[in-house]
């Protein structure tokens, strides 16, 4: 028998049917494979008990001849989204011990299709960076080459598929979270629009912009990770009241006359010459598949890190203002008053970068400045918005872009320049900011070996659209085959 | 720029203690930070309304209804991919992630002497 671990969604579920392996021991070779790799650091915990349990009781609804999308996928969960029972931390001291009594509705929704969760995925702490750098648990190494970053902050839900040991994860997006990761580590990618997918449940850090999303090794597993978990949810307000298509539908289609948005302001100082060449041969891959290519302009892109730097750390200041020592999470021993529980709980249990922020935010925040810089930044918002309403009102269909301006960099050179840092996120920050839907796919590598993404970007609710440009430019290109050689 | 006392006033505010050791290198980060973002002012925003919600999305009301421990509540219609709705949890699940507790009440430090 092949590797397991290494299946798609499509073989796994033909497997299971026909009998050819049992969930149990699909579930067992992902276990193993994770321990195997452990030295990537993709966990923050196993849960082979919960794992196997819930495997054998699949096997015996498979024997009864029951059928879901999902039936028997072994999956892995971001450790920002709650899992009752199963200790959830945000890869954050603060909440070291935390054990939810609850599941965020899209691990519900992944259980109602079938899904098997093999564990928690390791990140940047509290989804606040773009190397998985800032984690309690330590950082991920990237499959591809363990001295450079997974990217982040779903540094190890990327890292997971690509190293092939489950197929399919859920991490989540809310500057480039999902697609940059995506992208450093050649696997597929997908955030939904902004309320396709219910945030409850999910450990909030900047609630205008989160968005749950899947990864897959390819676009039909993407596609039907993205089914199992869109649609309303009273639970949350923000959630959307609108029909989810059936995605799997999209996949396929032609793209013959479909027109592609350049932004010229993406093809700038600053994008390095591999990623600018993988990304325009790819654009000439979609042209020959009949799709038509035009320059548009989204002006206000060089602000957008700007604007997310101002409207990110307020949002989080505010959001995680809940973590003070008394109801939940770490709280700091000793006799203290009570502001001083608060403040010592706080800072032993937050990390340096989450510290950096909540004063960027209180600061951003505070009398005096909330006109200049809150206010400010959602009319700059507007702006950016409306770039992409303009562009998508007359020129195009869809905007393909480069997801990152560099290839994967290594641990550590990044992590002392914060802005540095920040502006890796500079393609990805405005399609959150307007709330789109944007998909990475694997187009390239660099000559040092490491992957390249190419980024589609769509109207809101338009995820079909991705899903069926994505699907035929894997149909003609290789690069979603490519495995990293830690995957064997 | 920020002085070493306003960004301490800061962490007073967002109940933060800064590590002695950390307090210049985070003063000369926030600052980058500021300095960055404050490039925003170069930007003509008269007459742009502040976004308040990127879909235009308002406001979900419905009746305040107390549901007993364990019911599921009336789920609202679901898109295709329906699941069951939550069930109310117990306090008792609910204080298991409370630090210090005497049985259902949470224990605090003494507040008003």
């Amino acid at each position: 028998m092949s590797d397991l671990a290494s299946l798609s969604v499509s073989e796994i579920r033909s497997g299971l049917d026909a009998k050819k392996f049992s969930c149990a021991e699909l579930t067992k070779a992902c276990l193993d494979k994770a321990e195997r790799l452990s030295s990537l650091n993709c966990f923050t915990l196993l849960t082979p008990e919960h794992a196997l349990k819930e495997a054998s009781a699949i096997d015996a609804l498979i024997k009864q001849g029951k059928s879901a999308p999902l039936l028997g996928v072994p999956v892995g969960i971001k450790d920002v989204i709650c899992t009752e029972g199963v200790r959830t931390t945000a890869a954050s001291k603060i909440l070291g011990n935390f054990v939810p009594p609850y599941d965020a509705t899209v691990v519900r929704r992944l259980k109602t299709a079938g899904a098997v969760s093999i564990g928690k995925l390791n990140m940047d702490e509290f989804a606040m960076g773009s190397s998985n750098e800032n984690s309690a648990f330590g950082p991920v190494k990237n499959p591809w080459n363990p001295e450079y970053v997974p990217g982040g902050s779903s540094g190890g839900s990327a890292a997971a598929v690509a190293a092939r040991i489950c197929p399919i994860t859920l991490g989540t997006d809310t500057g480039g979270s999902i697609r940059q990761p995506a992208a450093f580590c050649g696997i597929v990618g997908l955030k939904p629009t902004y309320g396709r997918v219910s945030r409850y449940g999910v450990i909030a850090y900047a609630s205008s912009l989160d968005q749950v999303g899947g990864f897959a090794h390819n676009v039909k597993d993407c596609a039907l990770v993205t089914q199992a978990i869109c649609g309303e949810d009273p639970n949350d307000a923000t959630s959307a009241k609108r029909a989810v298509p059936d995605f799997t539908k999209a996949l396929g289609r032609d793209i013959k006359g479909l027109r592609i948005g350049i932004p010229k302001e993406y093809f700038v100082s600053g994008l390095s010459p591999e990623v600018s060449e993988a990304t325009r041969k790819a654009i000439s891959v979609l042209e020959g598949l009949g799709a038509t290519t035009v320059e548009v302009s989204l002006p206000h892109t060089d602000v957008a890190v700007s604007v997310y730097y101002i409207l990110a750390p307020a949002e989080a200041s505010s959001n995680l203002s809940r973590y003070d020592g008394i109801r939940y999470g770490h709280r700091a021993e000793g006799q203290l008053d009570l502001k001083s529980i608060y403040s010592r709980s706080r800072s032993e249990g937050f990390g340096k970068e989450v510290q950096r922020r909540i004063l960027v935010g209180t600061y951003v925040l505070s009398a005096g400045y909330f006109d200049a810089f809150y206010v400010k930044a959602q009319k700059v918002r507007s702006l950016i918005v409306k770039d992409f309403t303009d562009a998508f009102a007359s020129k195009c269909d869809l905007i393909v872009a480069p997801t990152t301006p560099t290839p994967p960099f290594k641990l550590g050179e990044k992590s002392s320049d914060p802005i540095q840092m920040y502006l890796n996120d500079i393609f990805t920050i405005p399609v959150n900011l307007a709330g789109l839907p944007g998909m990475v796919v694997p187009c390239g590598m660099s000559p040092s070996g490491l992957p390249i993404g190419l980024q589609l970007i769509g109207r809101p609710w338009d995820e079909e659209t991705l899903f069926s440009v994505a699907s035929a430019y894997e149909g003609a290109t290789e690069w979603h085959k490519k495995a990293p050689a830690i995957a064997a | 720029m920020l002085s070493e006392e306003e960004i301490q006033k800061l962490a007073t505010l967002a109940r933060l203690e800064i590590e002695p050791s950390f307090k210049p290198v985070v003063t000369s980060h926030v600052n980058s930070i500021i300095g960055y973002v404050a490039r925003l002012n170069e930007i003509d925003t008269s007459g742009v309304e502040a976004l308040s919600h990127v879909q235009g999305a308002t406001n979900v009301l419905r009746e305040d209804v107390v549901r007993p421990v364990g019911s599921s509540g009336e789920a609202a219609p679901l898109g295709e991919s329906a699941v069951p709705p939550q069930e109310m949890l117990d306090s008792e699940a609910l204080m298991q992630n409370v630090p210090s507790h005497s049985g259902r009440f949470i224990k605090v430090p003494l507040i008003v002497e």
